[in-house]
């Protein structure tokens, strides 16, 4: 498979630590390392020193995620009322959130003003209408609209108005009586340049200057969405060259813009690692089948959904390389982790290190075959 | 650092609030309490990141919301309080002598427990009155199921984004006015007009279908911060919002209940409504 990174062979000490933690806890298993998650955002922070950090809660919303980022004076982008409920329960205030779901219910509406979510999103006429009967207490942001080449997931199909009726659709709204506060835009999740953002916010910089003329009155908010990537190519990701285009572009917004960021995958990606466990083998024609306790259905569903490839590490480097496939534990033929991958021969009870594994893994994973799926071990 | 509680009723401003003391908080289903002690306001009552009432100024409230309503009828024999769970509108209504029952119907029974154990200024013994008969149900199946008759009903609900919804209904409506006794009153919770506008004009529209005489009283409670709140009224009696100055004096007399916001006065003027909210109205 191309794009992969397996690593064979490992220290020691690392290789002791997986197998203590595998002891302790059984298998499969996801670490959530806290230290690893502050420093993601402390990144972020000192990469884009002028934005709000907007943690998508949707990439992994484990509890403990959300109160070291909540400790840390991150605020939440949330998308659904059960996702505002988990930071009830941790007493983190609506105040720190906005909902950014363009498309709602009348009762995701309703839940979320109880849960204390003001600030909305929406992309068409339709949706702005649903918001009327709340009209006194809300804030809409636009989104908007703008494709990129390089994004893994792009969002800018399915969501977003285009930019030309970004005008028209704030003076509708104002003639409707509800407020927007400003624009948001998603370029698409792990989009690996940092064009298609610079670009985005320079043309919403001019949109802003645009309504603000047309309406008489300012915007307040620019939401330039997340899909920072991280590397899972494991080759080495200069965050400074990424984002220096991004804080320039951010430069030409009127001074009295606040700027909001919505990371998932840039704080959690590598913040969680997977660890599973061979259970069994088998030689079928030309290959070794192994088979681990998590796979498609758990952990490593985001190969399907987020068609991303994790860095993959086993600890046995001696031996002869055979031509093995790494299956996961359900019946279905569809549940492999990897094939056509060079391995020297794994035992029962070898473990399989994936990196990089917190956005879009145990968010997307199921319970297929009544499995119970990885345990997440905070540390 | 000090803990600060922020309201979440608005998008665009909040008013905050220091917590001195957290004394309790319980997060059921989607629905998120707090009680806790602020230096100026005494225990604040919190639901859904909204306040709900304080100590310090919920005579206001609780006061124009019984007073009004059971002067005007003059000779309340029976009444209904749906909602209320913190007793403080219990603790007003037992003040009027010709009561001879008061049934309040609390959605939550652990709201009425709860405040007795931490907002016991409130009802100040009102549960144990013995003309009190206490159910807990949902306020709307009442109303419906109800084949008793009331002459003054009070809906002392959360806003209509909460859990009270279903009372600012033209069922809610139609239901009290179907277990009302002739010339009886209504008297509803109907928020601040200065924020939420809609809301005035949603009631005057359903509650208005089914009564002869629809209207609304105010006050400003400052921590339903917006200027005055208003409370929505509904009668087939049109001479009960209109009653002389000297009838309402002399009922207040005879009554030697005291009060710190209510005086016959304030309630003849609590009818005339500012001019942004008779523009609204006439807008209908």
């Amino acid at each position: 498979m191309s794009g992969r990174v397996i690593r064979i062979g490992g220290s020691e000490q690392e290789h002791a630590r997986y197998q203590a933690l595998v002891a302790q806890h059984g298998s499969p298993l996801l670490i959530l390392d806290r230290a690893e998650l502050l420093r993601r955002y402390r990144l972020l922070q000192d990469q884009l020193p002028d934005a709000d950090i907007y943690y998508a809660i949707k990439a992994f919303a484990h509890p403990a995620v959300l109160e070291a980022l909540g400790r840390a004076g991150a605020h939440f982008d949330v998308a659904s009322a059960g996702e505002i409920g988990l930071l009830q329960e941790l007493k983190i205030s609506g105040r720190r959130t906005i909902h950014t779901h363009p498309i709602k219910k009348d009762a995701d509406i309703r839940a979320a003003l109880r849960g204390g979510s003001t600030t909305f999103v929406v992309d068409n006429i339709d949706e702005l209408g649903k918001l009327i009967p709340y009209k006194q207490r809300i804030g809409l942001l636009l989104r908007v609209s703008f494709r990129s080449d390089t994004a893994k997931v792009d969002l800018s199909r399915k969501f977003g108005c285009a930019p030309e009726q970004v005008p028209e659709l704030v003076h509708q709204a104002a003639t409707l009586g509800v407020h927007v506060r400003g624009l948001s835009f998603h370029v698409g999740s792990q989009s690996l340049s940092p064009t298609t953002h610079a670009e985005a916010i320079r043309r919403c910089a001019e949109l802003i200057r645009e309504t603000e003329e047309q309406e008489g009155r300012p915007l307040d908010v620019l939401d330039i969405g997340g899909g920072f990537p991280v590397d899972y190519t494991m080759s080495g990701f200069d965050a400074d060259a990424y984002f220096r285009p991004i804080r320039e572009a951010l430069g030409s917004l009127p001074e009295h813009i606040s700027v909001i960021a919505e990371p998932g995958r840039f704080l959690i990606a590598p913040a969680v690692t997977g660890i599973c466990t061979v259970t069994g083998k088998a030689r079928r024609g030309d290959y070794l089948w192994y088979y681990l306790d998590d796979g498609i259905y758990g952990s490593y569903s985001g190969q399907l959904f987020d068609h991303t490839l994790y860095p993959l590490q086993i600890f046995r480097d001696q031996g002869e390389r055979r031509q093995s496939i790494l299956a996961g534990p359900t019946c279905d033929s569809i549940d492999i982790i990897a094939e056509d991958v060079e391995l020297p021969e794994l035992e029962d009870g070898d473990l399989l290190i994936g990196h990089m594994m917190g956005a879009y893994t145990q968010a997307t994973s199921t319970h297929f075959n009544s499995l119970e799926g990885a345990k997440v071990i905070v540390i | 650092m000090s803990k600060v509680f922020n309201e979440t009723l608005y998008d665009a401003l909040n008013q905050s609030f220091r917590i001195d003391k957290l004394y309790f908080e319980q997060k059921t289903g989607h629905q998120h309490l707090m009680i806790f002690h602020n230096a100026f306001l005494g225990r604040v009552m919190t639901l859904d990141g909204i306040v709900q009432t304080t100590e310090r100024d919920e005579f206001i409230y609780h006061e124009m919301m019984a007073h009004v309503p059971l002067f005007a009828h003059g000779a309340p024999r029976r009444v209904l309080i749906i909602g209320g769970g913190d007793g403080g509108m219990l603790r007003e209504v037992i003040k009027h002598a010709p009561v001879e029952q008061v049934t309040m119907v609390e959605i939550d029974g652990a709201v009425v427990e709860m405040a007795k154990t931490y907002l016991p200024k409130h009802s100040q013994g009102a549960f144990d009155d013995p003309r009190l008969n206490l159910v807990i149900a949902d306020g709307m199946d009442f109303v419906r199921q109800s084949e008793e008759r009331f002459d003054v009903i009070i809906s002392d609900s959360t806003d209509p984004i909460g859990p009270g919804e279903v009372l600012f209904t033209d069922d809610f409506y139609a239901q009290c006015k179907r277990i009302l006794n002739p010339g009886g009153v209504m008297a509803t919770q109907n928020g601040v007009p200065f924020f939420q506008i809609d809301e005035v004009r949603d009631t005057a529209r359903r509650m208005g279908r089914h009564f002869a005489d629809q209207t609304f009283y105010s006050a400003a409670v400052p921590t339903y911060y917006g200027g005055v709140m208003t409370f929505a009224w509904g009668s087939d009696n049109p001479g009960l919002r209109t009653l002389d100055a000297d009838i309402l004096r002399r009922r207040f007399q005879d009554a030697a209940i005291e009060t710190r916001y209510y005086t016959p006065e304030i309630h003849q003027a609590s009818f005339a409504l500012p001019r942004y909210v008779s523009t609204a109205l006439a807008e209908n």
